[in-house]
């Protein structure tokens, strides 16, 4: 039983396909809409199917006022850490404090070199985020003095400049699924950011997973609590009937995810599937009841 | 003089303010919303404005992307920006202007003496305002100032730079303005080229409904001086879908495919719809109607050829289970061809549809096709001339429910390479594989991949257009032949030619059957006869003019899709003497001034000769 006491958080995780782009602009407006907390957006800036994430959330935060909005998660290596960190603080003044930052060390390295990125390895992206999470809060910190120096093993500035600071304290969550990457979760970031589905051994491997961030948390002088656990959930669907986690009646989902939170500490869920009345439904049926749910037995 | 007046939005706004400023400056009718995001990133600031509105261009001064470096922590990479830019287009349209080169300064609250001086340099003005009033007195000094305004989007002269002379491209009608790309224009990277071709046109019009393209065709009209592509799928070999400075008619957004009536299986289709889509439609009836080998490739121009494929040989061409057409001729009168309505224009639409009109909607009857038999196969041939003759007689006595097409290239000194693609109309795994053996017997098999699918699913195998378009490059040269059967003559000279290594692609796609139930005088495609339509493509024209003339002595006709020539006699050879006449007829009466002219044009001098 892990749970670490965050408000609780309902959101989507959106396909950013170029083939029908006002879709996914309506998806963020479905949110928007239907009161869900956050929609987010892969971010795969090889894959010319895709439209551009960070375009397309900066066009989908005017189209919104309420939900909040985020990459799912970033490329590092396709988005360099002072210029993404920037772009963020921009937008999050623009569209008044709701915009979040998810970030990943990077993957499909293929596509990365294709564009022109640095193909790393695991043990090297793991300094490399770290170094970009540094990057990144230096640029939003306007209060220290001085420019932002960093003579890094994969990062070099000498003396950039500080600022935009964001609207609000902006969260960084990372994509992180192996031990040292997990650890870095633990020690440097703001929250966890799974897919269920790629976490190997499923959900049965969770408490280890919290384990190994709680340990890097403390070890950095932080409390486990620092670090909010989110889940992307892709296989979703309601079904009359009872099939598998989050497939199945609305009763069930209220049920799967109050476990999810009460024995796994996870406390944001953004579901996948690309389909409004899904979202809606889940914003609409689910989300009250979990909140509710929860709230009793906490 | 024709002002164009827009605003400044300064940083030091809320973001709220911006945001309503620059909706404000839209619903007034202002032309430009500039922002200098102060601290702001501009690309975001910019994106968020776009997001915020909805017509207005939006202008913002961008430093183009560095040469990227890993190890900068600022520096972004040239190949995300252009995706980015991409994106922006797709999303808001292509309304973001990036040079400020293309805008010019006035003071604030300007008198019309400021607004004159600043207008002076034909750019859009733009001025610094920063509540709605300010907004609302520009738009008034606007109506007051303005002189006559061109139709469409605004563009600026950086992209009126681009246009070519001879086109009035501030006379394109007003239903095509919105849609229009011209060579300055974002999106003209995703139009301008075709699947194998790349193309320089000078003006892309892209009509969506019968009175749009009898627009189009006015505007063609009064632009005889220069080349005429019609482009559905713009998959077209043949290259008469995009050209070097003259005009493109796109019909590529009529794509909707509709069932009329389950009884009797009739469908209507967009002739910009892809195969692949009508394969994806039909599917779910149980039902599919044969087109060429490739999903890829747009309904309009394959329909209104022929259209020779897997499933030819049982159900015949795409175009004998045409049953009408909605169509718009070059004098812009929009009319329907059947077997009662228009006959004559119905038979020459069947085969010679480029030089009557556009085709905006095709009628089919389609079939009940199961579940079918796909093959992929990949041999070595020693002796390719061998080959091609057991080949031919496989594939001409096969049963009817088996089309298989043979491409091979250059010969190696290994031996040649022949990729055979095949499809068995059976669900039945025992007569698929029955009907293959043979076929794999041919030489020695490297690869093969059969698999029980759907008609569906041999379509699907080809991407999707996609919003970025073709980008084909260069000129590709392709001839073609048909062939009344596979001799021994033909083998040898097909292997002469083979061996010459000029040609780099050589197809043989099996007809007969259902084919050839049709009376050659039934439709304008008359070579009901031919047992195999011949592709050869090479890298030069006349490297592979001189090879092909190795089996021209056994050529009967050729099929228009595969022939890229321009030569007027690549007309007679498509059509037989009786049908040629009969075209001359109906084009006297349907085209009289030759408006389609740049596709296999049947040439009305002869006849008035």
């Amino acid at each position: 039983m892990t749970d670490y006491g965050h408000d609780l958080l309902f959101g989507t995780f959106v396909t950013p396909s170029a083939q029908s782009p006002q879709k996914v602009v309506d998806l963020a407006v479905t949110a928007d809409r239907a009161g869900l907390d956050l929609v987010t957006f892969q971010d795969h800036p090889y894959q010319p199917a895709f439209l551009d994430t960070w375009t397309l959330i900066s066009y989908a935060a005017a189209r919104t006022s309420r939900v909040h909005l985020a990459g799912n998660v970033h490329s590092l290596p396709l988005r360099p850490p002072a210029m993404l960190a920037r772009a963020v603080a921009s937008l999050d003044r623009l569209s008044d404090g709701r915009i979040e930052l998810g970030i990943g060390a990077g993957a499909f390295w293929d596509g990365i070199e294709a564009m022109g990125g640095r193909r790393l390895t695991a043990a090297q992206g793991v300094t490399a985020l770290r170094e970009a999470i540094g990057i990144i809060r230096e640029v939003w910190d306007v209060s220290t003095r001085g420019g932002i120096h960093l003579d890094g093993e994969f990062y070099q500035v000498d003396g950039a400049k500080r600022g935009p600071e964001p609207a609000h304290d902006v969260p960084i969550w990372v994509g992180s699924y192996k031990p040292k990457m997990l650890e870095l979760t633990g020690a440097y970031a703001d929250g966890w950011l799974p897919t269920l589905e790629y976490i190997e051994g499923g959900l049965d491997s969770v408490p280890g997973i919290n384990g190994r961030i709680d340990e890097a948390a403390a070890a950095a002088g932080r409390s486990p609590g620092d670090v909010r656990r989110l889940l992307n959930l892709m296989n979703v669907s309601f079904q009359p009937t009872s099939r598998a986690l989050l497939n199945g009646p609305v009763d069930q989902w209220v049920e799967d995810l109050a476990g999810l939170v009460l024995e796994y500490g996870f406390s944001t869920f953004l579901i996948g599937g690309d389909d409004p009345a899904v979202a809606e439904r889940f914003a609409a049926e689910v989300a009250p009841q979990v909140r509710e749910l929860v709230a009793r037995e906490r | 003089m024709t002002l164009e007046l827009g605003v400044v939005l300064d940083p030091a706004l809320p973001p709220a303010t911006m945001a309503a400023l620059a909706q404000r400056a839209e619903e007034a009718g202002l032309d430009m919303v500039v922002t200098n995001p102060g601290d702001l990133d501009p690309w975001t600031t910019a994106t968020w404005l776009l997001g915020s509105t909805k017509s207005i261009p939006i202008g913002v001064a961008l430093a183009p992307v560095a040469t990227p470096d890993p190890r900068d922590p600022e520096a972004g990479y040239p190949s995300v920006a252009g995706r980015a830019r991409d994106s922006l287009d797709l999303l808001a349209g292509a309304r973001l202007i990036t040079d400020p080169s293309a805008w010019t300064l006035a003071p604030a609250d300007p008198s019309p003496a400021d607004l004159e001086r600043a207008a002076a340099a034909n750019l859009p003005v733009v001025v610094p305002a920063s509540t709605e009033a300010e907004v609302d007195r520009l738009a008034r000094l606007l109506i007051e100032h303005r002189g006559p305004r061109p139709t469409g989007p605004r563009r600026t002269s950086s992209v009126r730079a681009k246009r070519l002379p001879g086109i009035a491209y501030d006379e394109v009608p007003a239903s095509l303005a919105e849609t229009a790309v011209e060579p300055g224009d974002p999106a003209y990277r995703t139009v301008r080229s075709t699947y194998l071709r790349g193309g320089r046109p000078g003006l892309v019009l892209r009509p969506t409904t019968p009175p749009q393209v009898a627009d189009a065709l006015a505007f063609a009209d009064r632009h005889r001086h220069l080349p005429l592509g019609i482009r559905s799928g713009g998959h077209g070999v043949s290259g008469r879908s995009t050209n070097n400075g003259g005009l493109v008619i796109d019909v590529g957004g009529m794509n909707t495919i509709e069932v009329l009536d389950t009884a009797t299986r009739r469908v209507r289709i967009g002739p910009g719809a892809t195969w692949k889509q009508v394969a994806a439609a039909l599917d779910p009836y149980g039902w599919a109607l044969g087109s060429g080998d490739y999903g890829g490739v747009g309904v309009g121009g394959l329909a209104t050829a022929g259209g020779i494929g897997y499933l030819s040989r049982k159900h015949g061409l795409t175009i004998d289970h045409l049953v009408a057409v909605e169509m718009v001729l070059a004098d812009g009168s929009i009319v329907r061809a059947d077997r009662e309505e228009n006959p004559d224009l119905f038979w020459g639409v069947r085969g010679a549809g480029a030089n009557l009109g556009v085709v905006t909607a095709f009628e089919f009857e389609v079939y009940e096709v199961a579940e079918v038999g796909s093959a992929q196969l990949t041999l070595v041939v020693p002796d390719i001339e061998e080959a091609l003759l057991r080949f031919g007689e496989m594939a001409a006595e096969a049963p009817r429910d088996t089309t298989v097409f043979l491409v091979t290239g250059r010969p190696r000194p290994e031996g040649s390479v022949i990729q055979l693609y095949g499809l068995v109309d059976s669900p039945d795994p025992e007569v698929i594989v029955e009907r293959l053996t043979p076929f794999a017997s041919l030489g020695a098999l490297v690869q093969q991949q059969v698999i029980l699918a759907h008609y569906t699913d041999v379509m699907n195998q080809a991407h999707d257009i996609g919003p970025d378009g073709h980008h084909g490059h260069g000129e590709p040269h392709a001839r073609s032949g048909l062939i009344p059967g596979l001799t021994s003559e033909f083998a040898r000279d097909a292997a002469q030619l083979l061996r010459t290594g000029d040609v780099y692609f050589f197809q043989l796609r099996t007809m007969g059957g259902a084919i050839a139930d049709v009376d050659p005088t039934a439709t304008a495609f008359a070579h009901r006869n031919a047992a195999f339509q011949i592709t050869a493509m090479g890298g030069g024209t006349e490297a592979l003019d001189t090879a092909w003339s190795l089996v021209q002595p056994h050529l009967e006709g050729l099929y228009l899709s595969f022939e890229t020539t321009r030569s007027p006699e690549r007309v007679a050879d498509a059509f037989p003497p009786a049908t040629l006449t009969r075209l001359r007829e109906l084009k006297q009466r349907f085209d009289p001034t030759n408006l389609f002219r740049d596709n296999f044009n049947i040439d009305l001098s002869e006849m008035n000769r």
